[in-house]
């Protein structure tokens, strides 16, 4: 018999599939992983057991019976706890009231009991009583813990559902070793109970430790449910990955650049700041050196801080053998850096405004140009443009205008007037079609053999092992390999981002 | 090196962990320091006389910053909560006096001004939970709708209210006036409400949405309920207000509503929502009294007394912000 059931759930998103058919099993008494890279719809499935988002298609089974789920509290009342990955807490309450919000304890029908409440909570907290670190206390308000202690609380407030079917999803990404170990001996308990509990995470070594069998997602499909004892990672990332999963890339595609130059454009020595730490590496001229890993491993906090646009709290930076150390954007800009991110809207285009506008002012600052005109301006843009094969009418028309590839290239198109030294792409392609890719990635090469340093990271493998020369995995924050030559191969980057950190 | 630096966090720490317990801080010293002010330029606006005329004059203005603090604390708005007043008002005003203004008649007028009042609060509600149109616009409108209808039941402001009414508000009951039994009565309910679990739902309503209906709360229900109680404590501000005035006027809450709101802001709530203070907002109002008072015993010439008032409730609220930064920091 199982404890809960899927049965081809599917969820769109416009005309993005999210889940295309979801199917699970779930017995009582195991730990069942979810596997899939990022984006693959483990998150999406679990939202939809969950309530909190509707199923297009599809069937849920709890104890053989089919269930009809209208949202999170049909969901509890179905027997259903979530651990989400955003967390859902209220950062002005309590723990112990957070812990007991989806079912605050009532006296009088009224009015909230007190004393009911925080013995219950009190059980929940003392689980993690030895771990919780410093500060840790009922009542302590949410918004006041570290991001390990905010993560216990939602740990707590899934437990304190006492729901038979229990969802956590990445529950550990914060957490340190003791942690991690106490709240598996939790759900070892809870496994002992018969409760099923469906688990999440990217760290391979808790997958092994925790499991019991595991379900493998890919591209919003289940492929296919093995029993971890009588499996190896190894199959476990060849099916997640796909096929032609050993094939090294360098014969797929040629390597950006034959022979790099000596010169380093960059070097970073122990760079530590918000999101990474104790990074090192050197860019050399005329080399594309990806970085690569799961999504949110500290790519973009790094790039982001040697751009100047977060805090770097120790470690240096060269550019070109001289020390750099960029306060802010503008600094980083005038010594010669690029950042070209893959959130447009947010860090690339001024919206609403012509095209010459969005790519002259890299220009003015640089130039420390006063006044600007069109004129002269347009000679200088139109080469960098045409580059990069921009489509659009004429440059007074807006941004808006041209679709999210060309938006793009306009954006790069602005860095390309003056030459930088360090071009830092942070997953330069999300959104943008493929032509408008090849495009990009043909410009990207050119660059790097015209002694530019580029650092790129890609949330697609398949652009990193085309076109870096080097790939440093992230995990956790910080490098955990480097994979160079014949070992850039899509296996060897999904097992080194799954590996534990 | 390391002692000093844990001390210091921890000195910092005690003042923060008092200001998240008691947000209405720096209200309450605000406060304080204008009544001193008060007192400088006038020792007489300290007396008990004039202390008791100060509540009986801005006890409305309380009712409806507390009334609004129920809907911001579900990090919506409600820019009707003065209209809903001016309504109750010339509601209760007209009924006491058809109805003949002996005591029966005042007891029934005021069950049915509560009434009136929780029907605004919900259709208010409806309106933005239940059909998610924007607070503000759409509490903008049902306010212009409220004061139409305040308008057709009564055209023309003047009518008063029966005498029994406004001589008990502004009496004295066993030689205590009795605006202090309304204080002490809405200190109980404040009390009492501040252990509802609605109100904890509302504040995690507030605090973040869609955490709130992840967990399983019920969003559209709670944010009504909200502006239920906003409709209930408009009411009450009514009564006050009738109390105050002894007649009905169809436009008297109307300027009221924006100082609701900057009185809620004054005691230290957050607009986002799930961050407020019934406390704070009770002496937000009294803030905003007192600044008027001092405004006038300064003896500013009339022509500038607004000027000087809005810039005192300014340099007010910029005080508080600065404390609640610091102590945050």
């Amino acid at each position: 018999m199982s404890k809960l059931r899927l049965n081809g759930v599917s969820k769109a998103y416009g005309a993005t599939l999210a889940l295309r058919r979801g199917d699970l099993e779930i017995a009582g008494g195991e730990v069942h992983v979810l596997m899939g890279s990022n984006g693959s719809g483990k998150s999406t499935l679990c939202k939809i057991i969950a309530g909190s988002v509707r199923p297009d298609a599809g069937q849920i089974l709890i104890d053989d019976k089919p269930v009809s789920i209208s949202g999170p509290q049909s969901a509890r009342a179905a027997g259903i706890g979530i651990f989400y990955q955003e967390l859902s807490l209220a950062s002005h309450r309590s723990v112990e009231e957070n812990i007991c919000l989806s079912a605050l304890p009532v006296k009088g029908g009224l009015f909230v009991d007190r004393a009911a409440l925080k013995a219950r909570a009190a059980r929940y907290i003392a689980l993690f009583a030895e771990v919780a670190g410093e500060g840790f206390h009922a009542e302590a308000l949410v918004g006041n813990l570290r991001a390990d202690q905010r993560q216990l609380v939602e740990i707590m407030k899934a437990l304190a559902s006492e729901a038979p079917i229990l969802i956590f999803d990445e529950p550990t990404s914060a957490l340190d070793r003791a942690q991690v170990d106490r709240f598996f001996e939790i759900l070892r308990g809870l496994k002992a109970q018969g409760r099923g509990i469906i688990f999440i995470s990217h760290r391979m070594d808790e997958i092994t430790a925790i499991g019991d069998r595991v379900t493998i997602i890919r591209d919003g499909e289940t492929i296919e449910t093995l029993k971890l004892s009588e499996t190896d990672p190894g199959t476990v990332i060849r099916l997640m990955v796909g096929g032609a999963s050993d094939m090294p890339s360098a014969r797929s595609s040629a390597p950006a650049v034959a022979a790099t130059q000596e010169e380093a454009a960059m070097s970073v020595r122990k760079l530590t700041g918000k999101g990474f730490r104790d990074i090192s590496f050197e860019v050399a001229r005329g080399e594309i050196l990806g970085l690569g890993g799961l999504h949110g491993q500290g790519q973009s906090a790094l790039l982001r801080a040697i751009f100047g646009a977060s805090t770097v709290t120790s470690g240096e930076v060269t550019i070109g053998g001289e020390r750099y150390n960029a306060k802010s954007p503008r600094d980083a800009i005038r010594r010669g850096c690029a950042y070209v991110s893959g959130d447009r809207g947010r860090d690339g285009v001024i919206s609403g405004r012509p095209i010459i506008e969005n790519v002259t002012p890299i220009h003015y600052l640089r130039d420390r140009l006063m006044i600007a005109r069109p004129s002269s301006l347009r000679d200088k843009a139109m080469p960098a443009l045409e580059a990069m094969h921009t489509k659009f009418a004429s440059l007074f028309h807006p941004i808006n205008s041209l679709s999210g590839g060309n938006q793009q290239k306009v954006i790069i198109a602005r860095w390309l007037i003056d030459r930088p030294d360090v071009l830092l792409l942070d997953d330069p392609t999300k959104g943008i079609d493929l032509q408008a890719k090849s495009d990009l990635f043909a410009l990207i090469r050119e660059l790097a053999g015209e002694g530019l340093g580029i650092l790129l990271y890609s949330s697609e493998d398949a652009e990193l092992l085309g076109n870096a020369n080097r790939i440093l995995v992230f995990n956790g924050g910080s490098v955990t390999r480097e994979l160079t030559g014949d070992d850039r191969t899509r296996y060897n980057l999904y097992q080194a981002a799954y590996e534990a950190a | 090196m390391t002692s000093t630096t844990t001390d210091i966090r921890s000195s910092e720490g005690g003042l923060r962990s008092w200001l998240e317990r008691y947000p209405f801080l720096p209200a309450l010293v605000i406060v304080v320091a204008l009544l001193a002010l008060n007192g400088v330029f006038s020792p007489n606006s300290l007396s008990f006389r004039s202390l008791t005329g100060l509540f009986s004059t801005y006890m409305a203005l309380i009712m409806l910053a507390i009334a609004q603090t129920y809907v911001v604390s579900a990090g919506d708005i409600d820019l009707s909560a003065g209209a809903t007043l001016s309504l109750v008002n010339v509601a209760i005003v007209i009924l006491m006096e058809r109805w003949g203004g002996g005591a029966g008649a005042v007891l029934l007028a005021l069950a049915l001004g509560v009434l009136i009042g929780l029907a605004c609060g919900l259709v208010n509600g409806i309106v933005v939970a239940a059909l998610r149109l924007q607070a503000i616009v759409a509490t903008f409108a049902t306010s212009i709708f409220f004061t139409g209808l305040a308008l057709y039941v009564m055209p023309v402001a003047g009518t008063p209210a029966p005498a029994l009414f406004w001589r008990t508000y502004g009496g004295r009951l066993l030689s205590v006036p009795f605006v202090f039994y309304v204080l002490v009565a809405l200190a109980v309910l404040l009390f009492l409400l501040s252990r509802t679990r609605i109100v904890t739902e509302l504040l995690a309503v507030g605090d973040d949405q869609q955490a709130a209906y992840q967990t399983g709360l019920p969003v559209v229900a709670t944010r009504i309920k909200g502006y239920l109680l906003c409709g209930l404590f408009s009411a009450l501000a009514a009564f006050c207000l009738t109390g105050d005035t002894a007649s009905g006027d169809p436009l008297v809450g109307g300027k009221m509503t924006l100082y609701s709101i900057a009185a809620v802001v004054l005691g230290g709530s957050a607009l986002a929502g799930g961050w407020t203070t019934v406390v704070g907002s009770l002496l937000g109002a009294l803030t905003i009294g007192l600044v008027n008072s001092l405004v006038f015993f300064m003896g500013t010439p009339s022509e500038w007394q607004n000027f000087v008032q809005g810039l005192a409730i300014l340099l007010v609220l910029m005080a508080g912000v600065l404390a609640g930064r610091r102590a945050r920091a």
